[in-house]
């Protein structure tokens, strides 16, 4: 696939018998946020784990800017900035004095420093010792880390876990913002479909360590049952009706309920039962949720 | 070379209002205290005595043969603590920055923080020496003090530790809890205490310091210390390199 800023073919992990990730293959491409979702320990982190080079392949392999990342990790690794699961702080330190440490670390220019506590907003806290921030000032200041080098690349492990409501809602601003006003790619992993849903352009579902969804957003909603609820007076005859027409139709709690792709399926079946001299006195259409795509999906056997 | 001193520069500032730092200043404290009770409280020296040679002497040997060992648990505990309480070694581990320099810049800090804590303690015994002159006048007749030597016993030492700490290096960054460097810090200096006149003395790790004090035994101290602390410290950076980090 062209322009992918991760691509990985295979990607296998085992850890003893149990297999963590397993022939996975994803591809992320350039700008925008991908969505990495999954429920817990379907494998999201020991995938993320991979990709940043922390654990090894039992087989596959990782590409990063269309690099391997075997052999190359050090050069790879400039330009990509990660914060996996809870952000890596020292609490005996200021907020500013950890950026410094990743700075020098990195050798690189002290102004980013500034630049990333501008970003994270962290500006007036800078000088107090990390022990004392909240947790989502903790969160923020870790992704000011993994923004430090301005990465093109930022992979983020479950940013919002642990988070208030507030903390939750700042973070996610944050991340939204990131690919236009700082043009980098976020890869980022949740369980939490909502989420994902609220900031992820491309999205690729994972479970059980295999990867079993992976396209847009747009393609993940075009897989989302509309389902068309009737309420008619004359309900066996209406469903002889509709089955005779084509219609996949169920009783459901004195209502109908017809599989329908699109408004104009309402249309049709509505114009079809009031010819029919069939008494309707009620019609709504209401999409299956994201929530129960994710289900269906994950409940499929991997 | 430069990730090296950029991992050196970044364990620097990570130092700032530790533990680790103080420490190093209290424990040679204590010792030289110990001198200076034992100076102060002693009636009479024999005629064979000899100040700027007993003392260095047993203050080093002290040190060698108890606190350095404490110390080197201490300092390895807690200069790898800080990276397992956060879980930092997966962030360092994901920068571009090889492995092997955040080994070594770990280990050379930790040997680094050991000779200064020594050197404190050569000064302050120098300074018990000095106080012990005006106490004692008759000590003053004790003639030039030998720096040079002073600073030769102090330098021994501390090559003599490079094992110890090479040991406690990898144990400290292998485990993250405190009680399983704690328990090998004192199980090694138990034995050391009891067994510096076993035959065996001359190749146990934590007695190595204290044999640069043992005749028959300094050369072997320093091969053992020196060598042995290089090839622990290679074998101890292969296994960090390699490892996963969960």
């Amino acid at each position: 696939m062209e322009n992918c800023l991760i691509e990985t073919r295979g990607l296998t992990r085992r850890f003893g018998q149990q297999l963590a990730v397993n022939n996975v293959n994803l591809s992320v491409p350039a700008a925008g946020v991908y969505g990495f979702l999954g429920p817990n320990g379907a494998g999201k982190t020991t995938a993320i784990r991979m990709l940043l080079g922390l654990i090894r392949p039992n087989a596959g392999e990782v590409r990063l800017f269309g690099e391997s990342l075997n052999g190359n990790q050090r050069t790879l690794m400039r330009r990509v900035g990660a914060l996996v699961e809870s952000p890596s702080l020292y609490p005996h330190l200021t907020g500013r004095e950890n950026l410094e440490v990743t700075r020098r670390l990195l050798g690189a220019p002290r102004h980013l420093i500034d630049l990333a506590l501008e970003t994270i907003k962290l500006t007036k806290d800078a000088g107090r010792c990390v022990r004392e921030y909240s947790l989502g000032m903790r969160q923020r200041l870790g992704l000011g880390v993994a923004l430090l080098n301005k990465p093109e690349l930022l992979i983020l492990d479950e940013p919002t876990n642990g988070l208030d409501p507030a903390g939750i809602h700042e973070m996610r601003d944050l991340i939204r913002r990131l690919p236009n006003e700082f043009g980098v790619t976020v890869f980022l992993s949740s369980h939490l479909l909502g989420e994902v849903e609220q900031t992820a352009s491309h999205i690729g579902i994972i479970h059980e360590g295999s990867l079993l969804f992976q396209g847009t957003l747009g393609e993940l909603q075009s897989k989302q049952q509309t389902r068309l609820t009737v309420g008619v007076k004359q309900i066996d005859e209406a469903i002889a009706c509709l089955a005779s027409a084509g219609w996949d139709v169920q009783r459901v709690d004195g209502l109908l309920s017809v599989s329908a792709r699109a408004p104009q399926d309402a249309i049709e079946i509505n114009r079809l039962l009031v010819e029919r001299r069939f008494d309707v006195f009620h019609l709504s259409l209401a999409q299956a949720s994201l929530e129960d795509i994710f289900l269906t999906l994950t409940k499929r056997p991997a | 070379m430069t990730s090296l001193f950029r991992a050196l520069n970044a364990e620097l500032l990570k130092l700032k209002r530790t533990l680790a730092f103080r420490v190093i200043f209290v424990l040679p404290f204590l010792v030289a205290l110990l001198q200076f009770f034992i100076v102060w409280r002693t009636k009479s020296f024999g005629p064979k005595f000899n100040l700027w040679q007993t003392l260095p002497t047993n203050s080093l040997q002290v040190w060698a043969v108890f606190m350095m060992p404490l110390l080197i648990t201490l300092e390895t505990a807690l200069l790898n603590g800080i990276e397992h309480s956060d879980k930092q070694w997966k962030h360092l581990f994901a920068l571009p920055i090889p492995r092997h320099s955040i080994y070594f810049s770990k280990l050379v800090v930790a040997q680094g923080l050991i000779l200064v804590s020594t050197i404190v303690l050569a000064v302050l015994t120098v300074l018990v020496g000095v106080a012990a002159t005006y106490m004692k006048p008759d000590l003053a007749s004790e003639g030039p003090i030998p720096y040079v030597w002073i600073a030769k016993q102090t330098a021994y030492v501390w090559l003599a530790s490079w094992l110890i700490i090479a040991i406690h290096t990898w144990i400290s960054m292998r485990w993250s809890g405190f009680a399983i460097a704690l328990g090998a810090g004192i199980g090694g200096t138990f034995f050391a205490l009891f067994a510096a006149c076993a035959s065996v003395g001359k190749y146990y790790p934590w007695l190595l310091p204290m044999n640069i004090f043992i005749e028959g035994r300094f050369t072997a101290a320093l091969l053992l210390g020196i060598g042995g602390g290089i090839v622990a410290s290679l074998l101890g950076c292969f296994a960090f390199v390699r490892r996963d980090v969960a």
